[in-house]
């Protein structure tokens, strides 16, 4: 063995030797330490943001508390929580000049009505059109699908232009029945279910056909159960949407006492917006209903559209 | 013959029973389909068929009423003819594309929110979070307590610099208790309410002499305006150069990708060709925007040289051996995302430098700086309703679809790029970016087509299609045609041609989606 040979087996061992010690004491605290200052900063940017996110939701609420001088002053800040413009808006005094030719809690009711009945029926017909599609086998069941999906791709713009023809000729212009009967039926809601109720095993409803059930006890005591994520998603969706909804209660309602809230705040904005308090009331209240659903369900929304389900 | 007539007789029984379990089938699922198909064929198939006949004919609600009865006249092509020589139809596309700008920034503000929500904020292991929360509660006790004490000294803003300094320490506290969900909620809370009400809260927002972005302007505008004042004309314009220099680097970098791209063979020739003309297009712009004669032709230089570096390497690039050959449609998709993002940045430098050529004569005029009047100026109106999509638009559904495929990129990806020695850009440029592909695919077709058809309710609610028709779009050109004027026919005719852009879009993903769909 030659002297270079052994210098380098002594310096490999001396190589391992360093390898086989405990890291250097300092190392893993500067490391923690230098993650804690990074997760510090994400969370700092990321309240910025949160912040200018809500920040026209704070003025808004701020605004709604203000008197009207107040109101076209340069703070933010209202001088008392005044809930005055609250109680103008939802028990108006026939002899107040700011909220004339108003009727807010009735358009709350009426929002509220159309979106629950139309929600209600879309889930319901969507639910029995999408065991049809995913559960059933019958003969010309995909061609007919494929025609549903394709209807999808159309704007919705397309179909707005006949449909107000038709509901002239059947005399639902300007009544609740024209708002709710063409949305009680929906291809997305369909094409969303289905796609719940197919990631539910088949064995199930082999185990359904051999204890006889029927096919309505296997939709309703089984499957239905079961596609309760999707059924919940699609209730979000079609609520949210359709108290949302503008262009076509816009163009089917005449009269103010069946407004819809969005109608009647565009109404309020062209008619009475320089109450920019008594406004920004109104606004506030009526984003509250949709607060409500986005709190209590976010869980189910978030879920929903991670599946691939996105609306527009 | 007995033997053979009997399996044909069973056969045919058997025949028999399958058609009749076949046609049961059939009832039952219809029966189920029921409900849902009449309105199908009512509200939806024949509307269709309907909105088919509209179009070719003369239909009208001032003609065709309860009172009036004209005949109806199937006129063919006249509606499409009339639309297509209309010169203000091709304003109101224009204005409905202007607004697409937006859908980048929006889907990078997505992508970045996405991205921040995903990393660790706990800062480690357990202990550090506990420190971390300690950290936070003394940041608020300070904060919290300095504002107090502006308050108590009289300070002026001191309530709004209270109010603000406290939003910001609860936001911050909800997020460091409750970790990225809270964040996630006020994230998606713009896009959640998106709707008439948020328009007409905006619509306030924007208002030009009390409303709150204003307000909060001027201030801003007026130190602007005397820093101005005090520094000499010629050095301010020389910001203008500065633009002009960072463009012609964005330029640089945008052929050097393009580059690298060719010679690896990882994108076709229309990509690259598409990408380069597309960069170009700032440098014309140019042209428009400066009336000084050296600023528009240092602007074109600038193009016209990233436009040969291109040619060169096109061509330059055949007879080496180096070079791997890509079909020539290959990576389509990111060369327009390529091109269209390098645009987009070239039209700010443009913009910039034009800011900075015109900064010194605003700043004499005895005002001084104002503030834009938002929704009721021509030239601010878009603008205005793009910076109030991308609020809602950043922390929308795509964030929460980039936070579904964050998720889904593999960790050893990562460990791997790590091994690599890559840095943070090139572990999000090499790994992120293209597990994200079929995500931002997604993303920019459903913008698009959404683009195309959306717009009338913010039209609608916060400037009705004004000032000066710079805010109509088609959706709300179709309303007023269709709902307002009472012409049928001739609105149906805009739908259609507004259908024939979605469908190309649609084109567009089935051919070049499936690829990344697939991957």
């Amino acid at each position: 063995m030659s002297t270079t040979e052994r210098d380098s087996a002594r310096v490999h061992a001396a190589c391992e030797e360093v390898a086989m010690l405990p890291p250097p004491r300092g190392v893993p605290g500067a490391a923690a330490q230098r993650k804690l200052w990074g997760s510090l900063a994400v969370h700092v940017v990321l309240a910025a943001i949160s912040c200018v996110m809500i920040l026209p939701f704070v003025w808004m609420v701020l605004t709604s508390f203000k008197t009207l001088d107040e109101s076209f002053a340069a703070g933010w800040l209202p001088s008392a929580l005044r809930w005055e413009n609250y109680g103008a808006l939802l028990n108006p005094d026939p002899d107040d000049l700011r909220t004339r030719g108003m009727n807010y809690l009735r358009w709350y009711w009426n929002s509220l009505f159309v979106a629950s009945c139309v929600t209600f029926l879309q889930v319901f017909t969507s639910a029995l059109a999408a065991f049809s599609f995913a559960r059933l086998k019958w003969p010309g069941r995909d061609k007919v699908f494929l025609l549903y999906l394709s209807t999808m791709m159309l704007p919705g713009l397309v179909m707005m232009i006949p449909n107000y023809q038709i509901m002239i000729t059947l005399g639902l212009v300007d009544t609740y029945w024209g708002l709710i009967i063409p949305a009680a039926f929906s291809a997305f809601g369909t094409f969303l279910l289905r796609q719940f109720m197919l990631t539910i095993p088949a064995s199930l409803d082999e185990a359904a056909e051999i204890d006889g059930a029927s096919k309505w006890r296997l939709f309703w005591d089984v499957i239905l159960p079961l596609a309760r994520p999707g059924l919940i998603t699609l209730t979000i969706f079609t609520f949210i949407g359709n108290y949302q909804s503008f262009f076509w209660p816009l163009v089917m309602l005449k009269s103010s006492s069946r407004y819809t809230l969005p109608v009647g705040l565009l109404f309020f904005d062209s008619s009475q917006g320089q109450q920019l308090n008594l406004l920004m009331a109104g606004i506030t209240m009526s984003i509250i209903p949709m607060l409500l659903v986005f709190v209590l369900l976010q869980k189910y929304l978030v879920k929903g559209i991670q599946l691939g389900a996105v609306k527009g | 013959m007995s033997d053979a007539t009997a399996p044909d007789r069973a056969a045919r029984r058997d025949k028999a029973r399958r058609a009749r379990r076949a046609g049961k089938r059939l009832a039952v699922g219809l029966a189920f389909l029921g409900p849902n198909i009449v309105g199908f064929l009512c509200f939806t198939a024949i509307p269709l068929v309907f909105a088919l006949v509209l179009a070719f004919s003369n239909w009208d609600l001032r003609l065709h009423n309860m009172f009036k009865d004209e005949p109806l006249k199937f006129v063919g092509l006249d509606n499409f003819r009339r639309l297509l020589g209309t010169p203000e139809f091709y304003r109101y596309l224009g204005n409905t594309l202007f607004m697409m700008m937006g859908i980048p920034f929006g889907i990078a503000g997505a992508l970045g929110s996405a991205i921040l929500l995903s990393q660790d904020l706990r800062g480690g292991s357990g202990r550090n979070w506990r420190r971390l929360i300690l950290y936070v509660g003394v940041a608020v006790v300070l904060v919290g307590g300095g504002g107090a004490l502006l308050v108590a000294a009289g300070a002026p803003l001191a309530g709004l610099t209270l109010l603000l300094g406290g939003l910001a320490c609860a936001v911050l506290m909800g997020g460091v208790l409750g970790g990225s969900t809270v964040y996630r909620t006020l994230f998606y809370l713009p896009f959640f309410t998106n709707g008439v009400a948020v328009f007409l809260l905006w619509k306030r927002f924007y208002s030009p002499i009390d409303g709150p972005v204003n307000r909060a302007l001027q201030p801003v505008l007026d130190r602007l305006t005397t820093a101005v004042q005090a520094t000499p004309a010629p050095a301010v314009r020389a910001g203008s150069w500065l633009a002009l220099a960072v463009m012609a680097a964005v330029m640089f970098l945008g052929v050097r990708t393009l580059r690298r791209l060719w010679r690896d063979g990882e994108m076709g020739a229309v990509g690259v060709l598409l990408a380069a003309g597309l960069m170009t297009l700032p440098a014309w712009l140019g042209l428009r925007w400066w009336p000084t004669g050296a600023l528009a032709l240092g602007s074109v230089v600038i193009g016209g040289a990233a436009l040969l570096g291109v040619a060169t390497l096109l061509l330059g690039g055949r007879g080496s051996g180096e070079r791997f050959v890509a079909p020539r449609g290959e990576a389509f998709g990111t060369g327009l995302m390529l091109g269209v993002g390098l645009l987009l940045l070239g039209v700010l430098c443009v913009g910039a430098g034009r800011v900075f050529d015109a900064l010194p004569a605003m700043a004499g005029h005895p005002e001084g700086l104002t503030p834009p009047l938002w929704l009721s100026s021509p030239f601010w109106a878009k603008p205005a309703m793009i910076f109030m999509g991308l609020w809602a638009a950043v922390g929308g559904n795509t964030m929460l679809l980039y936070l579904a495929g964050l998720s889904g990129v593999p960790g050893e990806l990562y460990e791997a790029a790590d091994i690599d020695g890559a840095g943070r850009f090139s572990r999000f440029w090499h790994v992120t970016w293209p597990q994200l592909a079929p995500v931002t695919f997604f993303v920019v077709v459903m913008g698009v087509i959404g683009g195309l058809q959306g717009g009338f309710e913010m039209a609608k609610t916060m400037t009705n299609g004004g000032p000066a028709g710079t805010t109509t779009f088609l959706s709300f050109y179709i309303y007023t045609e269709g709902f307002e004027t009472g012409r049928l026919g001739y609105a149906a005719a805009v739908t259609w041609t507004l259908f024939g852009l979605v469908f190309l879009v649609t084109i567009f993903n089935w051919k070049f989606g499936n690829r990344y769909v697939n991957d």
